[in-house]
């Protein structure tokens, strides 16, 4: 990166080439003012620098080209230059914001059982999140079509005729990281029903913005390493325990991304000496299949309907199923079987984080997902194993946490990491003196060939979210 | 019709009942010793909704000796609501607990508070950028999503097939009224695909009368209609009574007047109900519980209550935890003898 600091979520080299956003093709002095802009923009949009002197200071550039520079930016609606800054002797200086509310994200989190969508500023800043149940059966065009009218619905209540600039996805599941191309969909074997969807050229048609596909499990761990309980966090592993159980990795204060997209699958990790309980990925005794959200509910039924649990029995009766939140509240309330089903999956997460530990000594492990909110005898459990079953050396001043931000946290990651593509130091400059990546004449063919090829009415999508002409 | 929660919390949350918040009489024991202060900011002190989360609130405080310093009422008020919550901070009670009037107009004002020490206890809505643990302590609110789905159904055995309906929408950036809007389009998308579905929206409860006449001319074959809260549901079968419209109309909250009007003429559909007595109850537990370190869960739902004119009186007494007033049970009578 130019600008010098650390960026938690970017890939060294930035991400991958892509035709979006113009082709950059310019003269030579016009490229030298698109990089000039473009690093300028990204000092103050990253909070490096905001005064002239700043930004002359750490881009190495002269006071003429910032002070043209900043004019432009202005000119082009990116920044704002109006309010007095701190002062040292003299007149205070002009200070330099970011104008990160003339445009807007979108931004979904897609799991078996529910779907979460945010509104966000061009800076990742949410302004407004919604999450409900989802059927977890429901059909692939089906989810598609709840998140097109979440999606609207969000967009009726925040637009205020801003531009959609970006939109991000987030999938229970290994997504490929070079699934970097914006207007396609990625590969995905591990969702049935998915692939052929074309549900990323779906969205691209109807709000005519590009569109990123994440790993959920990467987003939630940027979530909690941008604003959660990992804040500023140098080593740190979160472990995401719902249906699925998976974890994301923190090291030297950046997020890890194998190429594949598939590290973090613990959930898949054989514990204890069990040969009999089958994984769905078809080997036995996985942690997920032993110690999992479905598998503690599992065992809570049968204790219930088996009257083993006065408690567990009565939550049957009353809400017709039983779930890991289930088990935990009966578990707050004395069900001494609900607590001993709880005990018993924090002892097996623990034993396998433990290993994890020893491997990568992390100073923090963060425990998300619908499991971690179940109950504090599961949390404790967990953090029992792990400092029994980790060498003393590592976990000596390791800290073990629950998720307090939720299912947030994959929103504000999945923000973040739109905010970061658009905003590339290979893409910014190509885009910038339109003031818009979606405003200029390569992305705007590009979304109108996906329009025209997009068959909405073979998947019975409503139709497209008209843009407000500027 | 009892069904468990429905919803999901501002963050996603799986709901934690009421009921796991027990104060056990070694904690009760504690709390009558530290004798705790706890502010209160409400939108509105004057509707039936507030004096029952309120009652619910000091029976339970005075019950563990926490007094409450001062409740404020907001008027709906971003502005007001914000100078409120400096004002408390200033006399230092050990919490608050606010309905935050708007999302990102009162953030800032809210961010304060456990900044400064003092915990923080949410009803109903989060302010942006908030979070559990950092920004509030928990939030406490009805299963808005499910409130939404009930009145959905209710309206829907009420019209005909093939009809257009209304949504009187609230127009404001507010949690339970965005929860109970979605739940109530998606119901009526997924169980009733035949009905078209008409929006209004309406900035303060005294313009829900002018949305409804605004959503009257704009549908001459408004078959029925749901309201986001009974108040302006109030306001609008006013003015649909002015036009001599006989058309149901299904809401939120068993207010006062609300029950009379579902017991005594056609116009009211059905009501979702909320519990706001226990809600109260609930919020006290809450702050009480966190004021002497016990953890709580980051969102605590109380389910809804589906209420017809053949449950209403039932139903008055396990909201308001008090017989029905005379007229209510009057007008239930007349209309079963007649």
């Amino acid at each position: 990166m130019s600008d010098g600091i650390t960026h938690p979520l970017e890939d060294d080299d930035g991400p991958a080439e892509t035709l979006w956003a113009g082709t950059g093709r310019a003269s030579k002095r016009e490229d030298s003012e698109r990089q000039s802009l473009a690093q300028i923009l990204n000092l103050i949009r990253n909070g490096t620098a905001n005064t002239r002197l700043e930004l002359e200071r750490i881009s190495g550039l002269g006071r003429a080209i910032v002070a043209d520079r900043l004019e432009t930016l202005n000119q082009l609606r990116l920044i704002d230059e109006d309010e007095l800054g701190h002062a040292n002797g003299g007149r205070a200086p002009r200070t330099a914001r970011f104008r990160e509310s003339q445009a807007l994200y979108l931004v979904a989190v897609l799991e078996q059982g529910s779907i979460g969508i945010a509104v966000s500023t061009i800076a990742g800043k949410l302004l407004l999140e919604h999450h409900e149940p989802l059927d977890a059966l429901a059909e692939p065009a089906a989810v598609l079509k709840r998140l097109h009218t979440l999606f609207d619905w969000a967009l009726e209540q925040h637009r205020k005729d801003r531009d959609i600039w970006g939109i991000g996805i987030a999938l229970s599941g290994p997504v490929e990281t070079s699934a970097g191309q914006p207007f396609a969909s990625p590969h995905l074997p591990f969702m049935p029903g998915w692939e052929g969807l074309e549900f990323v050229e779906s969205l691209v048609a109807r709000y005519g913005a590009p569109c990123w596909v994440r790993s959920k499990i990467e987003m939630m761990t940027a979530g909690e390493l941008l604003a959660g309980s990992a804040q500023g966090a140098h080593d740190m592993l979160f472990v995401d325990l719902s249906r699925e159980i998976s974890a994301g990795l923190v090291l030297g204060g950046k997020l890890f991304k194998s190429d594949q997209g598939r590290a973090g699958l613990v959930g898949h990790i054989a514990v204890g000496e069990d040969t009999t309980t089958l994984c769905k990925c078809g080997n036995v005794g996985c942690l997920e299949a032993v110690a999992g959200a479905d598998a503690v509910a599992r065992l809570a039924l049968q204790a219930a309907s088996g009257a083993q649990s006065p408690h567990l029995a009565e939550m049957l009766q009353a809400d017709g199923e039983i779930t890991a939140m289930s088990v935990g509240t009966a578990a707050l309330m004395g069900d001494t079987v609900s607590a001993e089903l709880l005990s018993r999956s924090g002892r097996h997460i623990g034993n396998t984080l433990a290993a994890l530990t020893n491997s990568f000594n992390p100073s923090l492990i963060v425990i998300g997902g619908t499991m971690a909110e179940s109950s504090d005898i599961l949390l404790a459990a967990i953090r029992e194993a792990v400092y029994r079953r980790s060498h003393p050396l590592v976990s000596r001043d390791l800290r073990i946490v629950r998720s307090k931000i939720g299912a947030s946290s994959a929103l504000i990651g999945l923000a973040r990491s739109v905010a970061d593509e658009v905003f590339a130091p290979n893409i910014l400059p190509r885009w910038i003196l339109q003031g818009s990546p979606v405003r200029n004449k390569d992305t705007e063919a590009v979304v109108a060939a996906i329009r025209t090829a997009v068959t909405r009415s073979a998947r019975n999508l409503p139709p497209p979210f008209e843009r407000t002409p500027a | 019709m009892n069904k468990p929660v429905s919803g999901l919390g501002p963050h996603g949350e799986r709901p934690a009942p009421a009921s796991a918040l027990k104060i056990t009489e070694e904690q009760a024991a504690e709390l009558n010793a530290r004798r705790y202060t706890v502010a209160v900011a409400l939108h509105t002190v004057g509707s039936d909704w507030s004096r029952q989360v309120m009652a619910g609130l000091a029976a339970t405080l005075g019950r563990h000796s926490a007094a409450i310093t001062e409740v404020a009422d907001c008027h709906f008020d971003s502005v007001e609501q914000s100078r409120a919550l400096e004002r408390m901070l200033m006399q230092r009670p050990d919490a608050i607990v606010s309905i935050p009037v708007d999302n990102a107009a009162v953030a800032e004002a809210h961010s304060r508070i456990e900044a400064a020490g003092v915990k923080l206890i949410l009803l109903d809505n989060v302010p942006t950028g908030l979070m559990p643990g950092k920004g509030y302590t928990t939030m406490v609110s009805a299963d808005n999503f499910g409130l939404g789905q009930i009145a959905a159904e209710l309206l829907a055995a009420r019209v005909p097939a093939r009809c257009t309906i209304g949504l009187l929408g609230y127009d404001v950036d507010f949690f339970a009224t965005h929860e109970r809007q979605i739940a109530f389009l998606r119901w009526m998308e997924t169980h009733r695909p035949d009905l078209k579905v008409k929006q209004s929206k309406f900035e303060s409860k005294e313009k829900a009368g002018v949305a409804m006449e605004q959503l009257i001319d704009s549908t001459p074959d408004l078959a029925g209609c749901f309201v986001a809260w009974d108040e302006p549901a109030v306001r609008a079968m006013a003015a649909l009574n002015a036009r001599k419209l006989n058309i149901p109309v299904t809401t939120v909250d068993l207010g006062n007047d609300v029950a009379a009007a579902l017991a005594s003429g056609p116009l009211v559909g059905g009501i979702a109900a909320q519990r706001p007595y226990d809600l109260g109850v609930a919020a006290a537990n809450a702050a009480l519980l966190s004021l002497i370190g016990s953890p709580l869960p980051t969102w605590i739902a109380l389910r809804g209550i589906p209420v017809t004119r053949e449950n209403v009186l039932e139903a008055y007494q396990l909201v308001w935890h008090a017989p029905a007033p005379l007229q209510l049970r009057n007008a239930v009578r007349q209309r079963s003898h007649s």
